[in-house]
């Protein structure tokens, strides 16, 4: 695990992506950023890592096969109502950023992002517990 | 006979004056008889011999006593004769002149002629009818005063008839001014007085009995003619040739009142000849004022009227008509109130009083016919209107009874229902009629004939006589009896398929439109959701091209890593390439502009090529199972080849490290059947149905190294299908899979057909 950056805040964050070179890409830059960074493949996986190690943050995909990013997220905001999940999607058309902050997300991440827009959206949330935001 | 004639003196008739004669001899006779007897005496007494002895004298004194006595009552005799005789030859002469006056006094007249037909004696009668005297007549014959075509049969009747036996007959007799008559004539024989064979020769005069007659015969003519015809144009002809001929006129026409109030000829009828026919032509053009001459008085009086001279001043419009034809006389008779017929001659002689009063009761009937004629014409007409109505009208109607039987039906119908009356009124309608009575009752919940009011009106189905169904718009109306109840009902058939099926059409119409609408708005999404999806793909591809190129971009990376990342990078983009090429394909393929060179292919060369392609890169097993009897397919190389490797590929993707791969091929019908089966996880069932749609992959959990594009099993499914063969899957979760597709051995010609049973 690299060196966190020193001067900010480190954070577990959960990245659940089926894309091989997606998880690759938050890893490398979220812990070049300080964070540690955890993996899942599929809705499944999230849900259980979620659930074991509580993560401040979660990056979701949607689109994985097996249990998807939304159903994943509703059962981990069923269980940890505070958890911060960021859905992470190449679902990237208005409606779809309004479909998913309508199914709870915390915020939205579009695909390809820039990495500052990445390092920028865990620095903004992880610290904060979903309950704090306006409903 | 004239009076003055005296009366013939017949020898052989007892003369009536032989009596006064006998009374004037008588004395002379008997004065001459005594002196003969005296002198007689004197001769002898002188001349007898031996001298006159008183013996002698006394005997001649006898003698002459007896002389005397004798002479006295021959004397005595002959004067009673005389009287006697006086008293007969009156007797007969008053026989005679009574029967003289008998005969003269009858009006039939009375003849004797010979064996050569020589008039012996006429009596007054008979001259008189032969315009002749007895006297004139002795000298000729019966013959030379019949006409020429009556003579036979008059000769014939003196040479036939014999005693007892009477000829009668009609014949025409000429006076001697040349003009001829009708006679009635009887001829009989008359007992022979010893001068050969006489007959006794009656006649009469017919000429007013056949002028009536025809008079008669006339009015008879113009009723046969009215009762026989229809419109007076019909009967016009016959009318007016019986007028002119019977009642002897050369010409007859009807003139009838314009709507101007002018006369105007109508029909004509003429005897033969130029003048009569040029009379007649200038008539028809010829406009005869309602006042003019005898036209103008009988329609005023009502009667008929007679000119005998047609002048300028009378007849403006026809005197040079009337010249030309030579005709000077008329008669116009009133004919109803708006006609008149007038008749022309030569000449025109004053009318007995019975042709007038014949010729105003032809008339009147005669215009009573036409004006029942022009009505019953206008009710022809209207009939024939509204029969052509019924006839003509583009829809059906029919006249049904109080029973419901069919009693008419118009051509229209018939044509419409493709039937003849007689299938129609027996078989069809009571069907219709049903048809039409449920639907009634389905409408109105009402029986057909109660509830049939002007303007019922309900759509049932029919089948024609060619066996077309038809949509029948039935509109019923009752027609009442004179009586006011319930009789016929008039059914008006309407063929309304084209408008129901043009209804039908419209509602197919909006229902295809719903339908395409939903396809639209289903393509729309389909589209929508294939663009998100494609764009999805897109993105997920470019999140690493994009991010890893950041990083190396911003720098301070280890070599390492940047080989690493570089190789991301390089994965992605060709994955982009891929999915380029792989859409391309697929939209060339749905839209038809994909172009497959078909040719022989060896589809076992194919698989193998395959799997010494696949097992350098993989540690999967491959097991070929190939029939080397295989015929060749039809097929374009390079397709098979990318469906066949996509297969392998996806086989060595879901497969487990150390799985197997199986590729079979072998005959099947006309088809090649290929088959790849792996040992990987398998299928679910709720996927299976959707493998071979796009951008639908089943993950195995286990990232791989060649990410698929999700467009792969499309196209391989795609190529299959183009070749004219058949794709499916049957998997077994925790077994594997099996892809199997067909493609058409060469052998086989496959046509569109074959390939749609086969489909």
């Amino acid at each position: 695990m690299p060196e966190p950056a020193p001067g900010a805040a480190h954070y577990t964050v959960l990245v659940a992506d089926d894309n091989e070179v997606a998880q690759r890409l938050c890893r490398r830059v979220l812990e070049k950023a300080g964070h540690r960074v955890l993996t899942a493949s599929d809705g499944q996986e999230a849900v259980n890592l979620a659930l074991a190690n509580s993560p401040d943050m979660i990056l979701m995909d949607v689109a994985m096969p097996g249990m998807d990013g939304l159903e994943a997220m509703r059962q981990i905001k069923t269980q940890k109502p505070g958890m911060m999940i960021v859905i992470a999607s190449a679902h990237s058309m208005a409606s779809d950023r309004e479909r998913f902050l309508a199914a709870g997300a915390d915020d939205v991440l579009s695909k390809p992002f820039k990495l500052t827009e990445l390092t920028g959206v865990v620095d903004r949330l992880a610290g904060h517990v979903s309950s704090t935001r306006p409903q | 006979m004239s009076p003055g004639t005296p009366p013939h003196r017949d020898p052989e008739v007892v003369g009536g004056g032989s009596g006064d004669r006998a009374r004037r001899l008588t004395p002379l006779i008997s004065a001459g008889v005594v002196a003969l007897y005296g002198l007689a005496a004197v001769v002898l007494g002188m001349i007898w011999p031996g001298g006159l002895t008183p013996g002698v004298a006394a005997a001649l004194l006898v003698l002459l006593g007896g002389v005397a006595v004798t002479v006295y009552v021959l004397n005595r005799r002959a004067e009673a004769s005389a009287a006697e005789a006086e008293r007969h030859a009156a007797e007969v002469e008053r026989r005679e002149s009574l029967l003289r006056m008998s005969v003269d006094g009858t009006e039939v007249g009375l003849g004797l002629v010979d064996a050569n037909g020589r008039w012996l004696r006429v009596n007054d009668a008979l001259a008189g009818i032969l315009g002749s005297t007895e006297l004139d007549l002795q000298e000729t014959t019966l013959a030379a005063v019949t006409s020429a075509d009556a003579q036979p049969a008059i000769t014939g009747a003196l040479d036939s008839v014999k005693a007892g036996s009477r000829f009668e007959a009609d014949s025409v007799q000429v006076r001697p001014d040349g003009s001829a008559f009708p006679v009635r004539i009887a001829i009989s024989s008359v007992p022979a007085n010893g001068a050969g064979p006489m007959f006794l020769v009656e006649e009469r005069d017919v000429t007013e009995a056949k002028r009536a007659e025809h008079v008669r015969d006339a009015l008879a003519a113009v009723r046969h003619a009215a009762a026989t015809s229809a419109t007076i144009d019909q009967a016009a002809p016959s009318i007016l040739a019986s007028l002119a001929t019977e009642l002897r006129w050369d010409a007859a026409q009807l003139w009838t009142l314009d709507e101007q109030g002018a006369f105007r000829l109508r029909n004509a009828w003429r005897r033969e000849g130029d003048r009569l026919a040029e009379f007649e032509r200038e008539c028809q053009a010829a406009v005869v004022s309602a006042a003019e001459g005898a036209f103008g008085r009988a329609r005023q009086s009502g009667l008929p009227a007679v000119d005998r001279t047609i002048t300028p001043q009378t007849y403006p419009a026809l005197v040079m008509a009337a010249r030309r034809g030579g005709l000077n006389g008329v008669l116009a008779f009133p004919v109803g109130a708006t006609a008149v017929i007038a008749l022309f001659a030569e000449q025109a002689e004053d009318q007995r009083d019975d042709v007038m009063t014949m010729l105003a009761t032809a008339g009147s009937e005669i215009g009573q016919f036409m004006q029942r004629a022009e009505t019953a014409e206008a009710l022809l007409r209207s009939e024939a209107d509204h029969r052509a109505i019924f006839e003509r009208a583009p829809m059906g109607i029919a006249r049904i009874s109080a029973e419901g039987e069919l009693v008419e039906a118009n051509t229209a119908l018939l044509q419409m229902l493709e039937h003849d009356l007689p299938t129609l009124r027996g078989q069809v309608w009571p069907d219709l009629l049903r048809s039409y009575d449920q639907a009634a009752a389905r409408a109105r919940v009402a029986p057909l004939l109660a509830g049939m009011s002007a303007g019922d009106s309900v759509q049932v189905r029919a089948a024609t006589g060619g066996g077309r169904w038809l949509w029948l718009q039935v509109t019923a109306t009752s027609i009442p009896d004179d009586h006011g109840r319930s009789g016929h009902v008039l059914v008006i058939l309407e063929d309304v398929t084209r408008v129901r099926d043009a209804q039908d059409r419209v509602a197919e119409a909006l229902e295809a439109q719903k339908s395409a609408n939903a396809d639209l708005e289903k393509l729309d999404r389909t589209k929508t959701e294939f663009l998100s999806i494609v764009s999805h793909e897109f993105r997920t591809a470019l999140t690493g091209i994009q991010g890893f190129s950041e990083l190396i971009r911003d720098g301070g990376l280890e070599p390492d890593e940047l080989r690493a990342y570089g190789g991301y990078i390089f994965n992605d983009a060709e994955r982009v390439n891929r999915l380029i090429g792989d859409m391309l394909d697929l939209d060339r393929m749905e839209s038809g502009r994909m172009i497959f060179r078909m040719a022989d292919v060896d589809i076992n060369e194919v698989l193998t090529d395959a799997i010494a392609r696949a097992a350098t890169s993989t540690n999967v097993e491959f097991k070929p199972e190939l029939d080397p009897r295989l015929p060749i397919v039809t097929g374009d190389r390079d397709r098979l080849v990318q469906v066949v490797s996509n297969l392998v590929n996806n086989a060595v993707k879901y497969s487990p490290e150390g799985g197997t791969v199986t590729l079979s091929s072998r005959a099947e019908g006309e088809y090649a059947l290929i088959t790849v089966s792996d040992t990987g996880l398998g299928i679910p069932p709720d996927e299976i149905a959707h493998v071979f749609e796009r951008f639908r992959r089943v993950r195995t959990g286990a990232a791989t190294a060649i990410a698929g594009t999700g467009l792969g099993l499309t196209i391989v499914k795609q190529i299959v299908e183009m070749h004219g063969g058949k794709i499916w899957v049957e998997s077994a979760v925790g077994h594997g899979s099996a892809f199997h597709f067909t493609v058409p051995l060469a052998a086989a010609v496959v046509t569109p057909a074959m390939q749609l049973r086969h489909a």
